[in-house]
């Protein structure tokens, strides 16, 4: 029945071979005109799942409190003092420059030079006053005599001067909009400028200059994904090798290559046509589609050379070849398909797009290399020598020979007890796998890249950290005037800024404390929340919206968490701390809720990713076995295809505990791509030997036939998909290096599997033949 | 019924052998009604008191703090019967001890400041106190911000308010006097706003007690504090600290202001010293000087002759409480804790 659609299909296909082969170039030509028009697209809101509950308080409240977007510059006197004329002018001149790109928020520049930086001090009569740099400065030694002076009577040390005085900062505020095209701020541009106009223009020996915040980390990811182009040039150059050797010929080289190139033309026009753009992390997926097409179309190769040598035209060849291999090749993609589409699962936006750029890529491979190429190839002329003569032929199948001993049950058994083993070791590594972050600075980057260090920078010398976690109180109109609110708001700070990995805390309460303080002669003896009423409007008035401690009626007033790093352990001991405290004091008045600031958005991604791991793998592994379960009609051979697949899974988990990789939005669906791809060596070997098994054929002589036929396509696809993926080991970010080993490893360790575990698990499961 | 009831009774002799490692344990635990609390050393600390080997410290939200120099770390926090601001502790003998502060609130011991027991508190007032003295186990006074004064004649078993109206200004006493014909009320709310904060009191070696505060009082009493007679100053900002030396007095406060006056505290010389910044706590030196800390993290010490010179400034802190513990070792506190001066 399915043979009479396949054969329907193939003799309507290569009737109208070149009307359909027109159709093909007429849609590569759309499409590739539609790829032309992809655009880079790195927004926030996709890396976050918007869906947990952390997330809707976070964007509840975002417009009032999002400060997020946020970007500091550290201006540095290498020297190691900025007192001095140089300096002084460089500073100015930075902030001057920073006030001027457009996109900053200008009333929120600040600097020592911003007039609204401003000291303050008690004196008989209630305050004084003034900028910090009086109207007559000069950068002589009396005027910066006066300016250090003031410097430490405004209380700016650790925030605009570094603690040791070897550093001051600028720091602004980005607009969600250009104020002068009306257009949504162009990250990348913003991040292209603070590069040419501050650190090109500005740095020289005298003066360092670090640049930190969410634009220019964006514009420092954008630009680390641009070395996947050369990525790109050198794994097709290496596959192009690669599948020379393997066929011997310009023409079948270049043909597969082509059909997979025109795959990813294909991938990348879809995109654009429903929507998407192209991010750090699904720029990987061309890759990818690049590496299963070749792979597919090795195959395709592989069995219209198998049949010219046996004596068919080039045409005959590749119309059997299109037969022989449309369901098996169709299966194995449909489950990589399948694979892939799990991840949809996941909430999360950028995971989301990964899985339909991945389906989309995978699904049009089956239209390019498994009905295009065989068409155009059926148009060429094959030459193969005659291959039972070659003698590199024979002694590969020796090869085989020796491989096939692992179906026999002498060495099946200490297959799978060293399997057993290596499972039994991976299961308890993999238990240890951390989630989230491991290491400081941004995820994304490098450690040792210049964002990072001058992350490191920034934090070590300034009392500034960029690992901020917000917890909203969400109370009622005018509730800061209540003495009873701040007081809990007061203590829920005080226990929570107790948790260990919490360095220090700000709040509404905190903060009018010391105001009250201040009020009372700077007597520390009255730093406290005031009974009367009065008191405490007068200390409350005396902060403005614009710190981000309150909205403007008072009904929320956030609590600001200054953590020590934003490793996963440290995160769940102070969202655990939180959930407790919150459990304890919330009624209906009062309310403290998760979470908002950077590391609130990694606490709820790091929850929504733990939460997601489990069922991603189910609905990946159950995909795959209906899959495998329809296409061989046998549980034995479904199993002995899925087994393998799961302890190489397991193996990975452990991997990423040995490297120190977390289990994060950029490494959570690598398994799901592993297993989805993984998958097709096992159906490709198992295809063969089941259709032998079931003539009765014993298990070493089936398994032995599956190699010759498909085993050196099958690791030769273990090897280009290893290749494509192994580049990404010299990326400038770090996911896609994590990426890119557990790929490489997920790739190559599963290709052994169906090549040695598979066959053990065969020989118990068919010791007696038919 | 024998067996469940054996197992009641291990499960609780286990629970009770266990117990003390329990209260270590919950100490770091995510308790969260435990006062008991890591930072708390670290955070707000305002007064310690000494009385031989005695050794106290108090500060916000009620933390008590004791000393041990055979302990490592030497100082530890002890259970506190309050939440409220401690501002001052006071110790008569080694074990009998009070502490005041914010919500009127006065507490006190009886073992060394190991546990301690509330004898006030009056959040509806919404005036803190701010330093207790008693003259001996049974007599004392407590001081207050808008003229608070309680005595007591049982060692705080009772706290009777005092109101000192001789410590008003004169066109004070005229206006209330007004105001007491026309409207009760608002007579009695004037009345007890009107008075300056009393900061600091302390006993004389001669038997007098001396009190500072607000608007640069200075006020001395014969009569353990029923009468008091302001003295003519000099100066018109805040004084929050009084200490007597061999030959005299020191006031300090506001601004850098430090003044000494002889015995018979007639004339006042004031001291000049190199910050501008709020002088809060004082100990004498051993050269008849004077060591002193303040805001702005400034420690300066004052030579015998009234010369003020800075001994060292600590970054983004105020120090309040100077001590000198038995070994000799200086201590200081503030609003980053306490720490060793070395």
């Amino acid at each position: 029945m399915l043979d009479k659609i396949v054969n329907g299909f193939e003799s309507f296909l290569f009737r109208h071979r070149i009307f359909v082969i027109l159709l093909f170039m007429l849609t590569t030509l759309f499409l590739g005109f539609q790829a032309s028009n992809l655009k880079m697209d790195a927004a926030f809101i996709k890396n976050i799942p918007l869906n947990h509950s952390y997330m809707q308080t976070y964007l509840k409240h975002q417009k009032q409190f999002g400060g997020a977007n946020s970007i500091m510059v550290a201006v540095e006197d290498t020297s190691g003092d900025i007192f001095n004329e140089t300096f002084f002018d460089a500073l100015k001149n930075v902030h001057d420059q920073l006030f001027f790109i457009p996109g900053v928020d200008r009333a929120q520049v600040k600097s020592l030079f911003s007039p609204s930086t401003r000291f303050t001090e008690v004196v008989e009569d209630g305050f004084a006053g003034g900028p910090v740099i009086p109207a007559d400065f000069s950068t002589t030694e009396q005027g910066l005599s006066v300016v250090r002076g003031n410097i430490e009577k405004a209380g700016i040390v650790g925030r605009l001067i570094a603690e040791d005085y070897s550093a001051a900062m600028v720091s602004a505020q980005l607009m969600d909009f250009d104020p002068q095209t009306g257009e949504p701020l162009d990250t990348l541009a913003f991040a292209e400028q603070l590069e040419q106009e501050l650190r090109t223009q500005f740095e020289n020996d005298e003066i360092k200059i670090h640049i930190i915040g969410f634009a220019k980390m964006a514009g420092d990811v954008a630009e680390g994904a641009k070395g996947v182009m050369l990525f790109f040039l050198i794994a097709i150059l290496v596959t192009a090798v690669m599948v020379y050797l393997f066929s011997k010929s310009l023409v079948l080289t270049f043909l597969p290559l082509a059909c997979s190139l025109i795959a990813v033309i294909w991938q990348l026009g879809l995109l654009t046509v429903v929507g998407f753009g192209l991010d750090p992390m699904s720029i990987l997926i061309p890759f990818l589609v690049f590496a299963i097409g070749v792979s597919h179309s090795v195959q395709m190769i592989n069995a219209v050379r198998r049949r010219v040598a046996d004596g068919e035209s080039t045409k005959a060849a590749s119309a059997s070849a299109f037969r022989s291999l449309l369901i098996p090749g169709g299966i194995a993609l449909l489950s990589d398909t399948v694979g892939f589409l799990t991840l949809l699962a996941i909430d999360i936006g950028i995971i989301r797009e990964l899985a339909i750029s991945a389906s989309l890529g995978v699904g049009v491979i089956i239209l390019t290399n498994l009905i295009l190429l065989p068409l155009v190839i059926s148009f060429t002329k094959v030459s193969v020598a005659n291959t039972s003569k070659d003698p590199a032929e024979s002694k590969i199948n020796q090869l085989w020979r020796k491989l096939s001993l692992f179906a026999t049950p002498k060495y099946a058994t200490w297959v799978l007890v060293i399997t057993a083993v290596l499972y039994g070791l991976g299961v308890q590594q993999a238990s240890l796998m951390k989630v989230g972050d491991l290491q400081g600075g941004a995820p994304a980057l490098h450690f040792d890249s210049r964002y990072n260090q001058d992350t490191f920078y920034i934090t070590d010398k300034f009392s500034i950290t960029t690992d901020v976690m917000t917890v909203i109180v969400e109370a009622f109109p005018e509730a800061c005037t209540y003495h009873s609110v701040l007081n809990q708001i007061d203590e829920f700070e005080w226990i929570i800024g107790n948790t260990p990995g919490v360095e220090s805390t700000a709040s509404l309460a905190s903060v009018a404390k010391r105001v009250n303080a201040g009020f009372n002669e700077g007597n520390p003896k009255w730093q406290v929340l005031p009974r009367t009423t009065a008191s405490l409007v007068q200390a409350v008035g005396r902060v403005p919206t614009t710190s981000g401690l309150l909205n403007s009626n008072c009904s929320v007033m956030p609590v600001y968490l200054f953590l020590q790093d934003h490793k996963a352990e440290t995160i769940e001991l102070v969202i655990e701390r939180v959930k407790a405290l919150s459990a304890e004091m919330d009624n209906d008045k009062i309310q403290f809720k998760l979470a908002s600031g950077p590391v609130g958005v990694m606490a709820a991604t790091n929850e929504a990713v733990a939460e997601a791991q489990f069922p991603m793998m189910l609905y990946v592994y159950g995909a795959v076995f209906v899959l495998c379960l329809i296409s061989f009609r046998s549980l034995r051979a479904t199993i002995s295809v899925i087994l393998p697949l799961y302890v190489v899974s397991t193996l990975a988990q452990a991997l990423m505990t040995q490297l120190d990789i977390g289990l994060a939005v950029s490494t959570l669906p690598v398994i799901a791509l592993g297993v989805g791809i993984g998958v097709d060596y096992g159906i490709y070997i198992l295809s063969t030997m089941a259709v032998r098994l079931r003539d009765g054929m014993p298990v070493q002589e089936a398994y032995y036939e599956a190699l010759v036929e498909r085993g050196s396509a099958v690791i030769f696809t273990g090897l280009t998909l290893a290749i494509g993926v192994s580049t990404w080991f010299f990326s400038a970010l770090k996911f896609q290096m994590d990426m890119g080993i557990l790929l490489t490893f997920m790739f190559l360790v599963n290709m052994l599997g169906a090549i040695i575990i598979l066959p053990a698990i065969g020989a118990f499961f068919w010791r007696k033949p038919r | 019924m024998l067996s469940s009831m054996l197992r009641f009774i291990s499960i609780f002799l286990f629970a009770v052998t266990l117990s003390p490692s329990i209260a270590i344990a919950s100490s770091d635990s995510l308790s969260l009604s435990n006062q008991i609390q890591p930072l708390a050393i670290k955070s707000i600390i305002l007064d310690i008191a000494v009385k031989d080997e005695t050794m106290v410290a108090v500060g916000e939200r009620g933390h008590i703090f004791i000393f041990d120099e055979k302990n490592t770390p030497k100082w530890r926090q002890v259970l506190s019967p309050t939440s409220s601001h401690l501002t001052k502790v006071f110790f008569i003998t080694p074990s009998l001890g009070w502490a005041v502060g914010h919500d009127a609130t006065i507490i006190h011991t009886q073992d060394a400041g190991l546990t301690w027991q509330v004898q006030m508190s009056s959040p509806e007032i919404e005036k803190p106190l701010m330093d207790v003295l008693f003259f001996d186990t049974a007599n004392g006074v407590a001081i207050g911000a808008y003229g608070l004064f309680y005595r007591t004649a049982n060692g705080g078993k009772d706290w009777t308010p005092e109101y000192h109206e001789e410590l008003l200004f004169e066109e004070d006493i005229a206006y209330l006097a007004e105001l007491k014909a026309e409207d009760e009320a608002l007579y009695l709310s004037e009345r007890s706003t009107l008075l300056p904060h009393f900061n600091r009191i302390i006993a004389t070696n001669d038997g007098r007690l001396i009190m500072v505060g607000e608007l640069g009082l200075v006020s001395v009493s014969d009569d353990k504090g029923v009468n008091w007679q302001k003295l003519d100053f000099v100066y018109e900002g805040s004084l929050f600290n009084v200490i007597e030396s061999n030959s005299g007095f020191y006031v300090m406060g506001l601004r850098g202001n430090i003044f000494q006056a002889g015995l018979e505290l007639n004339r006042w010389d004031q001291v000049m010293l190199p910050t501008k910044s709020t002088i809060n706590g004082a100990i004498l030196a051993k050269d008849g000087g004077l060591r002193v800390v303040g805001n702005a993290g400034v420690i300066l010490d004052i030579t015998a002759n009234g010369k003020g010179e800075l001994v060292t400034q600590r970054q983004g802190e105020n120090l309040v409480s100077i001590a000198r513990d038995p070994q000799g070792h200086i201590w200081v506190a503030g609003t980053k804790g306490l720490f060793e001066l070395k």
